[in-house]
């Protein structure tokens, strides 16, 4: 017989809990752009039309201020953020350039299916300094998405519409499957916004840009339904260690 | 917006194919699918401008050498009769009508027309209406078609704001409510403006003379009542992106064209009223502007010369903004103009480096809460705010998207007593979770502060020395003294008397501010670590799963290891999983006592017993072959 005594019992496997994907997804994207310069902001998800809408040149008649798509409260004397813009804005009435914020969080908008949900997160970012422009704005996006996606992911520049920015861009990325997919939205400062937040826009300019975090986890991690981040299925969650 | 290929590319000298004409787009920021020899468009809201044949034929003449100018009817027109009042100029500052009479109703269509219908797969309604609908395709003007005969008296627009029944020429019956824009015959509406026509006066199959209303509304009049009666009119889509306020003689003239193509024109005649002028925008050229905000270094003459492709006119040094381009205002509009004609994708990067900061501290606190929680088996949760009335503090949400939930919720605590019971009814044993977010509340203006909640219930773990011990106060207690021992907190019980649940493990709760937690617990050493990878995942089972336990007795302890390499390995697509309850080492009885746990679920179908003693008698089997190993009872 071996000797009793030599025996070890077995490993004690003490469970670890895990970080919610989309926290750690947003958590990943601060990070990464804390290493490019930028610094955190934070704001409300309780916000004011005024730095909701206005500040941001968003026209009254805009659909997206209707309550079809925007959530109002208390008898529509606020809503519920629906980007996180308002919360540079607010950086940018507070700070004198050169200024590169980042912030990011939950943001509501009136939807809700298998790919929108009403409570969302971005993260955005801007630069505001002199000399900006679009050519840098690629660069930068280009070193988001590669850190991101890895250097070999093609992607392209979409002229789009944001009232906040002009010019403004779509980046799509080449999936494996050779279907294009929309990332992040980004352009420059419209000068109308700078000059709402005091800043001369003939002296300065920036950059922005914004990602929707559950779009980049649902691809990272492979997720087709959106909702499964918001069922609280410790089966779903304890595969994100 | 459904286009038709063949509509675009034969006013294309270059004759380009569909492909090419595709990629254009895309550069020019025109999203779009295609569908056989039909272009699906999808135009951002600025581009209102683009929701026509010729309209996206401006565009493209950027890149090709496109004629825009389809056949009118050139000959001087009459001047048209009509009693008509503006009593809401600001909206409508511009309008007008064209009356026609033909001495027969066409049977078939012809050219143009007749492709339109076909092309896109269309259906016909009546000449003029169809001729006014192919007309909006081909310029972007909508135009209203009434059937003269209905049309005598008073005409009227002005804003009314009062209730009123009125009947579409869709026979849908709507109650006009708020502030709206509309044509009054008689005192009679007959026309939601930009939105509908009315029944009284629309034309039908046999309409011989009509008067078609051409005009501009202000945008802002015009948005939100699509959605608001729940009509998705072409007309209001244009005029809600706006319209070209230059366009309606030539609208018009090509209206009578279309006509004269398929029938005798017996009379007709024109009217047009100008209330305000259109403001021309003009910007000044500044190349060195342009090449600033885009990073390139285009010469005068080529940036010049894409802007005249797009309709824009230069004169004495500064750029004329055409009518059709209500979104250009700045030299940053103009810049963007050039950047879509250069391509995006063809300007190149140019490095940039942005001025470093100092490392913030941003949330130091509360991500060294969230791994000292992640080292005790807690899983990090997000949950909607959006809740029932919880609190008389409660923010209420005007325009909910559930009635049954129009609040804000005041604590975390209630939504992970849902988390908890969800994962209960999986038949969970061992359920640990913790959110940390804002919470708001109203009390003498909107309230905000930043929570920690952490709900626990059940078995404290699922290894062999956890799985036996229930989690309780004790335990909770002596975790967080772990990182704050001088801090208590106070953990409640959470009643299961009201929740929908038979299982009898206690519930506890915290619920904390997070400014209560101090700079101390920056000293914890995590175990846990941020995943270096994004984890693909694996689709989970929403059927039910069978537990199976296996004790066994073994007398040659070096067996122990051989029999955990056997189970703990053994692979099978109906175990979700497998793990050692039990150990103990009987020094008296020179015996080991090891359980083990097999959770079988399948993803496909509720498992039966049969299937699972299968398995289970292979387990067994395998086991009890190696020597020295029993289990009791069998």
């Amino acid at each position: 017989m071996p000797d009793h005594k030599d025996i070890t019992p077995p490993e004690l496997i003490k469970e670890r809990g895990s970080l919610h994907p989309i926290n750690h997804m947003k958590d990943s994207i601060m990070e990464l752009l804390i290493s490019f310069g930028f610094e955190i902001v934070d704001g409300p998800e309780i916000e004011t039309e005024e730095f909701n809408f206005d500040m941001l040149n968003i026209k009254k008649s805009h659909p997206a201020r209707q309550m079809h798509d925007t959530f109002y409260v208390e008898n529509k004397s606020n809503l519920l953020r629906t980007h996180t813009s308002p919360v540079q804005i607010r950086g940018m009435l507070e700070k004198k350039p050169p200024l590169a914020f980042i912030s990011g969080g939950k943001v509501y908008r009136k939807d809700d299916d298998a790919t929108h949900l009403p409570m969302f997160h971005q993260v955005e970012g801007i630069y505001v300094d002199k000399n900006v422009n679009f050519a840098q704005l690629k660069d930068l996006i280009y070193k988001i998405i590669h850190s991101l996606f890895g250097d070999d992911v093609k992607l392209r520049f979409r002229p789009s519409y944001f009232p906040f920015t002009e010019p403004s861009a779509e980046v799509d990325i080449l999936s494996k499957e050779g279907k294009w997919l929309e990332i992040l939205g980004c352009g420059l400062v419209n000068p109308v916004v700078l000059e709402n937040c005091n800043i001369d826009s003939e002296k300065y300019s920036g950059l922005a840009f914004g990602l929707g975090i559950e779009r980049i986890a649902m691809l990272k991690h492979e997720v087709t339904d959106i909702r499964q981040f918001y069922k609280s299925n410790l089966d779903f969650l304890s595969q994100f260690k | 917006m459904k286009i038709a290929y063949r509509h675009l590319v034969q006013h294309i000298e270059e004759c380009p194919s569909i492909e090419h004409i595709s990629n254009k787009l895309f550069q020019l920021g025109h999203e779009h699918e295609i569908d056989g020899d039909i272009f699906d468009m999808e135009f951002t809201p600025n581009r209102g401008d683009c929701l026509s044949i010729n309209g996206l034929l401006r565009d493209l003449a950027v890149f090709y050498t496109v004629d825009l100018n389809q056949e009118v009817f050139t000959e001087k027109l009459n001047e048209l009769q009509l009693d008509f009042e503006n009593l809401s100029k600001n909206t409508c500052p511009k309008i007008s009508f064209l009356k026609l009479e033909i001495d027969q109703v066409p049977e078939t269509y012809k050219n143009s027309l007749d492709n339109y219908f076909t092309d896109l797969g269309l259906n016909k309604n009546n000449f003029f209406t169809d001729v006014s609908n192919y007309l909006s395709y081909e310029t972007g003007q909508p135009t209203h078609c009434y059937d003269a005969s209905s049309m005598g008296g008073k005409l009227l627009f002005h804003e009314i704001e009062k209730n009123e029944e009125f009947e579409t020429l869709l026979d849908k019956k709507i109650i006009l409510k708020g502030k709206n824009s509309v044509f009054s015959l008689n005192d009679n509406i007959i026309n939601l403006a930009g939105i509908v026509g009315g029944k009284s006066t629309s034309c039908s199959a046999d309409t011989k003379t009509v008067i078609v209303e051409c005009a501009f509304f202000q945008p802002e009049a015009i948005i939100g009542k699509s959605i608001k009666y729940d009509i998705q009119s072409d007309a209001s889509h244009k005029f809600e992106r706006g319209v070209d306020p230059e366009c309606h003689e030539k609208v018009l003239r090509r209206f009578i064209k279309l006509v004269s193509e398929h029938a005798n024109i017996k009379e007709m005649s024109i009217i047009s009223y100008k209330f305000k002028d259109n403001p021309i925008h003009q910007l000044p050229v500044n190349v060195q502007k342009i090449n600033q905000i885009i990073g390139i270094n285009i010469s005068e003459k080529k940036y010049l010369k894409h802007l005249s492709k797009l309709g824009f006119v230069v004169k004495e040094d500064l750029i004329k903004v055409p009518s059709f381009r209500s979104d250009i205002k700045t030299q940053n509009d103009l810049a963007e103009e050039v950047a879509r004609a250069i391509g995006y994708d063809n300007i190149s990067k140019l490095d940039i480096s942005i001025p470093k900061n100092e490392k913030t501290n941003y949330k130091d606190i509360e991500n060294k809460l969230r791994f000292f929680l992640l080292d005790h088996g807690f899983y990090e949760v997000i949950n909607s705010p959006f809740v029932s009335l919880s609190s008389e503090e409660a923010i209420k949400v005007d325009n909910p998207l559930d009635s049954n939930r129009e609040y804000l919720r005041t604590n975390i605590t209630n939504s992970l007593v849902e988390n908890l019971l969800f994962n209960e009814r999986r038949q969970k044993d061992s359920i640990k979770l913790f959110e940390i977010s804002d919470i708001y509340s109203s009390h003498n203006g909107i309230n905000k502060k930043r929570m920690l909640s952490i709900i626990a219930s059940g078995r404290v773990g699922e290894n062999y020395k956890d799985f036996s011990k229930k989690i309780n106060k004790k335990y909770l207690i002596m975790l967080f003294q772990e990182i704050l021992p001088n801090e208590v907190f106070d953990f409640k019980i959470i009643s299961r008397e009201l929740l929908d649940t038979k299982i009898k493990n206690e519930i506890f709760t915290l619920e904390v501010d997070i400014s209560r937690f101090s700079n101390e617990i920056l000293s914890y050493k995590e175990v846990s670590q941020s995943p270096e990878n994004f984890a693909k995942y694996t689709p989970i089972s929403d059927l039910p799963s069978s537990i199976k336990d296996i004790s066994y007795s073994i007398k040659d302890y070096s067996k122990t290891q051989e029999l955990q390499d056997l189970l703990l390995n053994y692979q099978c697509d109906i175990i979700k999983n497998i793990y050692i309850f039990d150990y103990f080492k009987n020094e008296k009885q020179k015996e080991i006592k090891i359980g083990f746990r097999f959770i079988f679920q399948s993803n496909k179908a509720t498992l039966n017993s049969a299937e699972i003693e299968l398995v289970y008698n292979d387990i067994v089997s395998k086991s009890l072959n190696i020597s020295g190993i029993s289990i009791p009872g069998i």
